[in-house]
């Protein structure tokens, strides 16, 4: 404040309550506004009446005057610091100084002195609303005048219509505003997702938005004859969050979330009710809790599995620390312990495998061009008994087509898939591996298809088959820890790619791997499409 | 006169050991299934059974073991549920189905003895 005091002129006095002046000054959006032609004819009249050569609607700026209408006057502003006006704007009535020259405020004003040669000057202030003074109607001429009572009654009233058509364009403003208000507002509750609906004290719909139309699937004036109750599965009675079900006017539900104000309307408590159709949240709560679901089974599977073969290896060593057996059979019983104790390490080790497909997705994989011909030579090639390695026949397919795949991971998958044909066929029966193009769903691609003529699956083994630790019953004495098909679906899931299994039992099985050509990333964000 | 143990489990490896275990209490036979399992009881009456719970495809051991208490013929024989599934819930399952014992697995032969000496005896 300090500041403002040392920079101001002595010729160029505040308003006592200059801040708040300004304020409505600023808010009546006038400065620097277009000419406008109903201020322009009262300048126009008021030069024609009192004979002189300049008529100004002038508005006192904080630091200049600016003329809303000007007769009479090559600039559009002036310093505050030269102003008349804002003079004029600190008396109550018509300031008029009849020669400047001869007045001690003004003798030395550059106005005065200077090519402007301002000598007459009256000014009345307009003033809108509660008494504040925005600016004036002034008159100036370049000789001295006389002005009297009936001139200053006639300046006075010609300020009185300036202020009115301010006041009038106020209002307008004011009506313009509330328009844009109401139709944002309106345009708000149109665009809202929740649905919103008003309720009478009678519990009847008064107004809703079009979402609420969409959610309840009838107009505003058919949801009136239906009972706010029977809408929202609820009484309409003031709630933060009711979680229940929302009725459609067809009689259908939805899940919905329900919250409930009062408000006063005209002087009677209505209910806003917001509803928001939470189907798709709920689905996702039972995704959730279906997934963990499926953990916690996974988990209590898992621990049953890594348990078993635990308890031949601390249960034999037990026995074998504590008794006393023959050599053979402390050797069988040491045979029995080393083979559970490989068990044990092979599931582990498949256990992490399934883990780490399943955590890492695609990002996890190498993908690379692949020969999925050599891929199945090199499964063959991986089987350490002879015998059963001599059972596998290739069927390259024409042209050695290639897939962009992660070569160890297709691998292990395609290893699984045989290592079960071999396993659940007679030990003389040859496995077929065939390679083949083919396109699906008008994606290129390579299948591999493993044939066994061995005991076949069921339907339903068929469905169990992925599910990690199943192992069919029909053969007991097959190795294995039931995860090689769960591993099988991940891989193949990570590549986009599909397995499927054909089968009758006792007739053999024929499981097919397909991969998309193009690689993971771009078959799985087609999909998406 | 000599007891009477029946052994049910799907894992051969797991039923040689029970059976070397058990051998000095009395005569102790085995069935990898649930079916196998009453096959044999219904040529005759053990005095204990030793019950695993998951037994792979058909009848679980704890349906085995429901069925089993409330059959008349079978009354007075005990039940030991012997299962790797430990967690407690597993437990209280079990002995809801009527089984007089539980023991997890992996399990230590000289416990199992005690148990199942315990059983018969009492």
């Amino acid at each position: 404040m300090m500041m403002m005091h040392e920079t101001l002129s002595p010729n160029a006095p505040r308003t006592t309550d200059e801040e708040r002046r300004l304020q409505v000054l600023i808010d009546l959006d006038l400065l620097d506004s277009a000419p406008d032609e109903r201020f322009d004819r009262i300048t126009r009249l008021a030069a024609r009446l009192f004979d002189v050569p300049t008529a100004l609607v002038s508005l006192v700026d904080a630091d200049r005057q600016w003329f809303k209408s000007r007769v009479g006057m090559p600039l559009s502003e002036t310093p505050r610091s030269l102003s008349f006006c804002a003079h004029a704007i600190q008396q109550d009535d018509v300031m008029v100084i009849r020669d400047a020259c001869q007045d001690e405020r003004f003798a030395t004003n550059p106005m005065v002195l200077g090519d402007a040669g301002v000598r007459f000057y009256a000014g009345s202030p307009i003033e809108i609303g509660d008494g504040v003074r925005i600016g004036t109607l002034c008159i100036v001429d370049r000789v001295p005048r006389e002005f009297g009572e009936d001139q200053r009654t006639l300046l006075r009233d010609l300020a009185g219509i300036v202020a009115n058509e301010v006041a009038a364009l106020e209002l307008k403003a004011v009506a313009e505003r509330e328009r844009r208000s109401a139709a944002a507002l309106r345009a708000l509750l149109e665009h809202l997702p929740d649905g919103v609906l008003l309720f009478d004290p009678e519990g009847r719909t008064v107004s809703c938005n079009p979402a609420a139309e969409r959610m309840f699937g009838a107009p505003c004036q058919t949801l009136a004859s239906h009972p706010a109750a029977s809408l929202i599965g609820m009484q309409p009675k003031a709630v933060a969050r009711h979680e229940g079900n929302g009725q459609r006017v067809d009689g259908s539900t939805f899940a919905a979330e329900v919250s409930i104000a009062e408000m006063l309307l005209e002087g009677q408590t209505h209910l806003v009710a917001t509803v928001r159709d939470v189907a798709w949240h709920r689905a996702e709560q039972e995704r959730v809790r279906a997934a963990n679901e499926r953990r916690h089974d996974y988990f209590r599977t898992a621990s049953h599995e890594l348990r078993t073969p635990m308890a031949s290896i601390l249960g034999f060593s037990e026995l074998l620390l504590k008794r006393e057996f023959d050599a053979a059979t402390g050797r069988e019983l040491i045979d029995i312990i080393h083979r559970q104790a490989n068990r044990l390490i092979g599931l582990v080790n498949q256990m992490l495998d399934l883990a780490r497909i399943d955590s890492g997705g695609s990002a996890q994989m190498h993908p690379a061009p692949l020969d999925l011909t050599q891929v199945a030579a090199r499964v063959r090639d991986g089987i350490d008994d002879a015998a059963q390695a001599a059972r596998i026949r290739l069927q390259p397919a024409a042209g050695s087509p290639q897939v962009l795949a992660d070569p160890l991971r297709v691998q292990q998958a395609l290893a699984n898939i045989v290592a079960n044909a071999l396993a659940y066929s007679a030990s003389d029966s040859p496995v077929t591996l065939a390679v083949a193009s083919q396109e699906r769903a008008g994606r290129p691609g390579v299948t591999v298809t493993v044939c066994d003529r061995g005991v076949g699956m069921t339907a339903e083994q068929r469905r169990q088959v992925y599910d990690a630790f199943w192992r069919a019953g029909a053969l007991p004495d097959v190795p294995g820890n039931g995860l090689g098909m769960t591993i099988v679906r991940e891989i193949v899931a990570v590549h986009c790619g599909q397995v499927e299994i054909a089968s009758t039992p006792g007739d053999g099985t024929q499981v097919t791997l397909w991969l998309p050509q193009a690689g993971a990333a771009e078959a799985c964000a087609e999909a998406d499409r | 006169m000599s007891r009477r143990i029946l052994v049910v489990d799907d894992q051969p490896d797991l039923r040689l050991l029970i059976r070397l275990t058990l051998r000095a209490l009395g005569e102790v036979a085995q069935a990898a299934s649930a079916e196998a399992a009453l096959a044999q009881l219904a040529a005759g009456k053990p005095d204990l059974l030793i019950l695993d719970v998951w037994l792979g495809e058909g009848i679980s051991g704890l349906e085995l073991c429901r069925r089993l208490k409330l059959d008349p013929a079978m009354a007075g024989m005990k039940i030991m549920l012997l299962s790797a599934c430990g967690q407690q819930s597993d437990i209280a399952t079990g002995l809801a189905a009527g089984a007089d014992y539980y023991m997890v697995k992996p399990f230590s032969p000289e416990l199992l003895v005690e148990a199942a000496a315990g059983l018969l005896d009492s």
